[in-house]
């Protein structure tokens, strides 16, 4: 049970919302009691969940690899970076830096069948520069060990040296979220920018992207027909800045993303084949100048506060002036820019009202006097299309965190990995 | 014999800012405005680094130099307005509690 405190502050949070988006009370959901404690504890940095229908649970560490929770509570470490022991295979190439590192993780469709699960992870094979990769893994039997290794995407960007930007240091912007579309049933991979801003508008690399791939990480056929000449097949999508997040309509199957913002204007987008972003950081155009090392992404002042709008008029998420057929955000985090991190459709009856409502998750970040907002948003969009009906918040009845991956368990639970080293459960009651 | 001496001195000076540090304000000031982004245990989060197990000296050095406005590592564009308003005491509680998280 929710303590009444908690629900009399929800309650309120709930009521500020409906004024503040104009609609009356009685058009609102109505909340379930919803209990949010801690399911796991001890990780080092889980960055995603993938779960199979009995519970059986597989998580990332950023710095450590791939392991699975069965359902009885035993851990088995199954995939480990380079530097780790434990785990029943390591790959010495694996490492991290800053933002990357083994993020996403995904279970085939198929699993029962193949028992094939799919990882995201910066690497380092000798000399070569490092890149992110797509790996394709078979899970033994008792889920106790990994093998078969197959690289399915071996070059996705990663940033390879500091630039003078905030967050600035190497493996920055690096996307990471992989997730099988139950519409189409191909893997669906997020990338970013690199703080590079060569990559976004331009179709011969795969940062700033959405990728949209079949179990061996070819093209899936479709995505050719709806890019402009030149580009990656691979590509669904293009020209955004940093995505971390990655849901798909329970109706539609329409792809629902979320994308960091530059010190204002996260993004919630619903992508369509072949869209553009309209993130697009480079100097010298749209009515800006140089740059610090050619990335205009924090401009014009990235080293002190300023008014969001005024930083969106001069280097705009979604330029419409340079894009004109730029997809158009759901949403736009009221021109903040607080890490929005992770999305997920909420799933079963005991959600009542909010049953197939879109959550999606923010770290918190807050830079000259900007709300810092570590919470889940509960947005609820209309039942056939990308519209936003209403939007409010879950109860954090346990506190905020750094929310980082959020993903449904067959439990009909929330399931959300924390920067502080937690997974955290929400149940609706 | 000078090293000594030089070691003693910092020693001295490291142990007596300590003993004038409001652990409890530093405790405070740490959970409204670090703690976010470095962890509830200064543990590190994602690229926000560690601070736990630094001494008093090393962490005062850092927010005086990002209250300079001087940069120094790939987050100092974060830092620099987070320690633009503390004053000489507020620093001294940070650095001592700081320094105190998990010992």
């Amino acid at each position: 049970m929710m303590k009444k405190s908690s629900y009399i502050r929800y309650v309120s949070a709930v009521a500020a919302s409906s004024v503040l988006l104009g609609l009356p009370m009685s058009l609102q959901a109505q909340p379930a009691q919803i209990n949010q404690t801690v399911f796991m504890d001890g990780l080092d940095k889980p960055w995603d969940i993938a779960f199979l229908s009995d519970g059986t649970m597989f998580v990332t560490e950023k710095c450590k690899g791939l392991s699975v929770r069965l359902p009885d509570g035993t851990v088995n470490n199954l995939l480990g970076m380079g530097g780790t022991e434990g785990y029943s295979m390591t790959a010495d190439d694996l490492f991290c830096h800053g933002q990357a590192g083994m993020n996403g993780v995904a279970l085939d469709p198929d699993f029962d069948s193949n028992r094939t699960v799919f990882v995201y992870s910066a690497s380092r094979m000798g000399d070569d520069p490092a890149t992110n990769r797509v790996l394709r893994l078979t899970v033994s039997d008792d889920f106790s060990s990994v093998s078969d290794r197959t690289d399915i995407v071996e070059n996705i960007p990663y940033k390879q040296a500091p630039t003078d930007h905030p967050f600035g240091d190497a493996g920055a912007h690096n996307g990471g979220r992989i997730r099988f579309n139950p519409g189409d049933g191909f893997l669906y991979v997020t990338t970013g920018d690199n703080h590079n801003s060569s990559l976004p508008q331009f179709g011969d690399n795969l940062g700033s992207k959405v990728l949209r791939i079949d179990r061996d990480g070819k093209a899936a056929p479709m995505n050719a027909d709806a890019l402009p000449d030149g580009f990656d097949a691979r590509t669904y999508t293009y020209g955004h800045r940093n995505v971390q997040g990655i849901a798909f309509h329970p109706k539609s199957h329409q792809p629902i993303i979320t994308e960091h913002g530059p010190w204002h204007t996260d993004e919630v987008n619903a992508l369509v084949p072949g869209g553009n972003s309209g993130w697009d950081p480079r100097p010298n155009m749209a009515g800006r100048g140089d740059c610090p090392d050619n990335y205009c992404g924090y401009e014009p002042n990235q080293n002190d506060g300023m008014d969001p709008n005024e930083r969106r008029k001069y280097m705009p998420m979604t330029d419409y002036e340079t894009y004109p057929d730029a997809m158009k955000p759901l949403w736009t985090n009221n021109n903040y820019s607080q890490g929005i991190s992770s999305a997920a459709f909420l799933e079963g009856e005991q959600w009542g009202d909010w049953n197939g409502r879109l959550v999606v998750s923010f770290l918190g970040i807050g830079f000259g006097d900007t709300p810092v907002g570590q919470r889940i948003n509960v947005i609820n969009l209309v039942p056939e299309g990308p519209e936003i009906v209403d939007n409010t918040e879950m109860p954090l009845s346990a506190g905020p965190a750094r929310f980082r991956g959020l993903v449904m368990g067959p439990d009909g639970s929330l399931y959300v990995a924390t920067d502080e080293g937690q997974i955290h459960r929400f149940t609706a009651e | 014999m000078l090293r000594i001496l030089m070691c003693a001195i910092t020693i001295a000076l490291t142990s007596t800012a300590l003993q004038a540090a409001d652990l409890e304000a530093g405790k405070k000031l740490f959970a409204n405005n670090c703690a976010q982004c470095h962890g509830p245990k200064a543990q590190g989060m994602a690229s926000f680094p560690s601070l736990a197990g630094r001494d008093a000296s090393y962490i005062q050095s850092r927010l005086e130099t990002y209250r300079a406005g001087e940069r120094v590592g790939a987050n100092s564009g974060l830092m620099i307005p987070n320690a633009r308003n503390l004053s000489d005491e507020d620093i001294a509680n940070l650095s001592g509690f700081i320094s105190q998280i998990g010992k």
